[in-house]
């Protein structure tokens, strides 16, 4: 069974752009799951940080959301660990913007969590 | 003796998940020096105050926010 996840990269911001996305190729090509369609690619581009991350004051933000396997996550996790471009990274489950079965006189508070 | 209730900004503004990649709506919950700010003064109710706490933390690890605003040394 596959679940949503949402994924932030922070790639060196002296990277070039190529270089950032043969890297997400990989990384993405590591959750493929056959049937599922492409991860959905949203470059942020070059942003300050709020603090210094290893002495970079900007980093360079991409967000994707895929559907994969849970048991393909440990892989995929310690590819981008093992990147030395990806200064940091953050997988969660993708909760945001869950259709919300629309039943009649049901109250809104007991659909959640 | 009770106080007025307040009313929670977030489900008013019809949001039902917090987002952690939205800085701005986040840092209008933290304090000057980037706490967060307790629900008894944003008035936020309690479910939205645990997303929002989740929400501020996961920010923070992705340097969105500040861990301590103001902050040099």
């Amino acid at each position: 069974m596959t679940r949503q996840y949402e994924v932030v990269y922070i790639f060196d911001s002296a990277l070039e752009e190529a270089a950032i996305n043969e890297r997400l190729a990989r990384f993405h090509a590591l959750i493929q799951v056959p049937e599922a369609e492409a991860p959905q690619v949203n470059h942020w581009g070059k942003r300050s940080l709020a603090y210094p991350i290893k002495k970079h004051e900007t980093g360079y933000y991409v967000v994707a959301r895929f559907d994969a396997e849970p048991t393909a996550l440990p892989e995929f996790e310690r590819a981008i660990k093992l990147d030395e471009g990806v200064m940091r990274f953050l997988v969660v489950v993708n909760e945001g913007a869950q259709p919300v079965p629309v039943t009649a006189g049901k109250s809104d508070e007991e659909d959640d969590e | 003796m009770r106080r007025p209730q307040k009313t929670c900004a977030i489900c008013e503004s019809g949001v039902r998940v917090v987002d952690f990649k939205d800085e701005r709506t986040l840092s209008r919950f933290l304090t000057e020096r980037g706490k967060i700010l307790p629900s008894r003064l944003s008035g936020t109710c309690a479910r939205h105050q645990r997303q929002l706490s989740t929400a501020i933390k996961r920010a923070r690890e992705l340097a969105l926010l500040p861990y301590i605003k103001g902050f040099v040394g």
